[in-house]
């Protein structure tokens, strides 16, 4: 396949403005004067730019090519993502004033910082760093691939596509390094902007293009692929595994180290509360996305690599302007969310694992220089992992939902429950992460999704054994804030 | 009572997300240009705002927020 000239240097131009917004974001000392101001914007963002930060974790380049290939091979399973990101925020609602309260009174970045706090107990904030970091660097990976099938598609026989995905990486980690959470906020606005309008323009276009309205594309599909529009009752993936994945997913949106970042920069509770109310709404270009996995199905030639089926879609129904516009929507998709990835592990880094294990009197200045150059730490892992080790990755891809969430217990109901003990949360933890881990190995899921057994196993053990150790739990600072004296 | 509304306004949309979805599995009929099953993803889509902000405006008019 030869690419397009006319696309491929639109999506550069875009792609290159928008790095050159990341650093102008920046272009205020203040913004790397001090880990809050560079992690977390001094916590002072209002509700547009919280919209921004949180709602754009959303729409990654994995979420457009993942759940479109997902919806080429398997059909309607993949809206599973549809009551994922509905059901995260009614939840987030009650839970994320909660936890930014507690986290502005006490000076937490990180949730690891939280649990360290709310515990008294720097053993479950290093496991869970570690845990953050382990699970955020293969998703920034699936970023990685995104952008680079993106510009094999684009530019196969211009460029080295692998040179290319390293520069942009670079470059995102420089102007993040320099912006801190200002860049990936105003980079996110031109990105979803540039989403909703090309989203919308596809999903509008597509059908008439290939079968004249959307009403006969509809047609088409039930005549040709009626098994693509319901999801099977049983089997691997039946409706109970669409109905395990959702919830899981939805559970732990909140738990990934970059959407902790997102909500702590918040200037208020309320500005949270009202995002939590209106996101739900954002996600609807999410879900008519994924019907285009479906109309890729119909019209892609036959033996098209489901991974390419979207960007095969886009590459047959444009020419060059949209097809360059596609591309970078999809580019962009890949990048911005990286930025605020690599803020969220940096801090676990430099906050939990570097401070709380190595050097416990660190400066602040210091500890601000540390934090910022992890950045670079985080995205060239990222891309040595990617770019050398692809296959070692896959497992840890597929388990990053499922080991995430396991902190989900741990780190919201301890914000209600005030006599859970730390030796639960951390059994429940454990023994929660190596179900994951069994049942990923072992293959038996019973049709439900991975990290759902896991987070039972984890809610049980901790529920069960809390009683034991309840003489332990003891009142700190944290629990005076939450809970009253 | 107002506690048991907002339980209400939290668990409907998440009963009628993962737990109904066996009675709505289907193709026929057709809604809005959806198939039955797409139409009714959709359509929570539009109600759980609702449903939150009714969480809200309660908590809200009990002085319950910060």
């Amino acid at each position: 396949m030869q690419g397009n000239l006319t696309a491929l240097l639109l999506t550069t131009v875009i792609v290159l403005s928008v790095v050159l917004v990341g650093f102008i974001a920046g272009r205020n000392k203040a913004s790397r004067s001090s880990v809050e101001e560079w992690s977390v914007g001094g916590r002072r963002l209002g509700s547009l730019f919280v919209w921004f930060l949180i709602g754009a974790d959303v729409y990654t380049a994995y979420t457009f090519l993942g759940l479109t290939s997902t919806a080429f091979k398997g059909g309607s399973i993949a809206f599973f993502a549809t009551p994922y990101v509905v059901l995260a925020y009614p939840l987030a609602y009650f839970f994320l004033p909660r936890i930014w309260k507690v986290a502005k009174v006490h000076n937490f970045m990180t949730l690891a910082d939280y649990v360290k706090g709310r515990f008294d107990s720097k053993l479950l904030g290093v496991l869970f760093a570690i845990n953050g970091v382990l699970m955020l660097i293969p998703y920034v990976d699936l970023q990685l691939s995104g952008i680079q099938d993106t510009l094999k598609v684009a530019g196969s026989g211009y460029i080295n596509v692998t040179f290319v995905v390293s520069v942009s990486f670079l470059l995102v980690a420089f102007y993040t390094f320099f912006s801190g959470i200002k860049a990936p906020t105003y980079t996110a606005i031109i990105k979803d902007i540039l989403v909703w309008i090309i989203m919308l323009f596809l999903v509008a276009t597509l059908p008439m293009i290939h079968f004249g309205s959307w009403g006969n594309m509809m047609d088409a599909m039930v005549q040709k692929a009626p098994q693509m529009l319901t999801v099977p009752t049983g089997g691997p993936k039946g409706l109970i595994w669409f109905s395990t994945a959702a919830l899981i997913s939805a559970l732990a949106l909140f738990m990934w180290p970059h959407t902790a970042t997102g909500t702590f920069s918040s200037r208020s509770a309320e500005s949270l509360r009202k995002n939590a109310i209106v996101l739900p709404f954002y996600n609807i270009v999410l879900m008519l996305v994924t019907f285009l996995g479906i109309t890729a199905y119909l019209v892609d030639p036959n033996g098209t690599d489901p991974r390419y089926a979207f960007l095969m879609l886009i590459h047959m129904s444009y020419g060059g302007v949209v097809q360059g516009l596609a591309y970078s929507t999809i580019a962009l998709a890949s990048l911005v969310p990286c930025s605020i990835m690599a803020i969220g592990a940096s801090n676990l880094f430099a906050n939990n694992i570097y401070r709380d294990m190595i050097n416990p009197t660190v400066a602040p200045a210091k500890l601000t220089m540390v934090t910022r150059y992890m950045v670079f730490v985080v995205i060239g892992m990222a891309l040595l992992f990617g770019l050398l080790f692809p296959t070692a990755l896959v497992s840890l891809q597929l388990m990053g939902v499922s080991g995430i969430v396991q902190i989900f217990p741990a780190v919201v109901f301890s914000l209600y429950w005030r006599n859970l003990s730390k030796e639960a949360t951390l059994i429940g933890f454990i023994a929660g992460m190596f179900t994951v881990f069994f049942v990923y190995a072992t293959g038996k899921s019973f049709g439900m999704y991975e990290g759902f057994i896991g987070l039972v196993v984890n809610i049980v053990l901790m529920v069960a054994l809390n009683p034991m150790f309840i003489k332990n739990a003891k009142m700190n600072e944290v629990t005076e804030t939450l809970f009253g004296k | 009572m107002s506690r048991f509304f907002i339980f209400l306004l939290v668990l409907i949309p998440f009963v009628a997300q993962l737990v109904a979805l066996p009675l709505v599995d289907k193709i026929y009929p057709f809604v809005l240009g959806f198939p039955l099953f797409h139409f009714w993803l959709f359509i929570w889509m539009i109600l759980t705002p609702v449903f939150t902000w009714g969480v809200y405006l309660i908590q809200k008019s009990k002085g319950e927020l910060e």
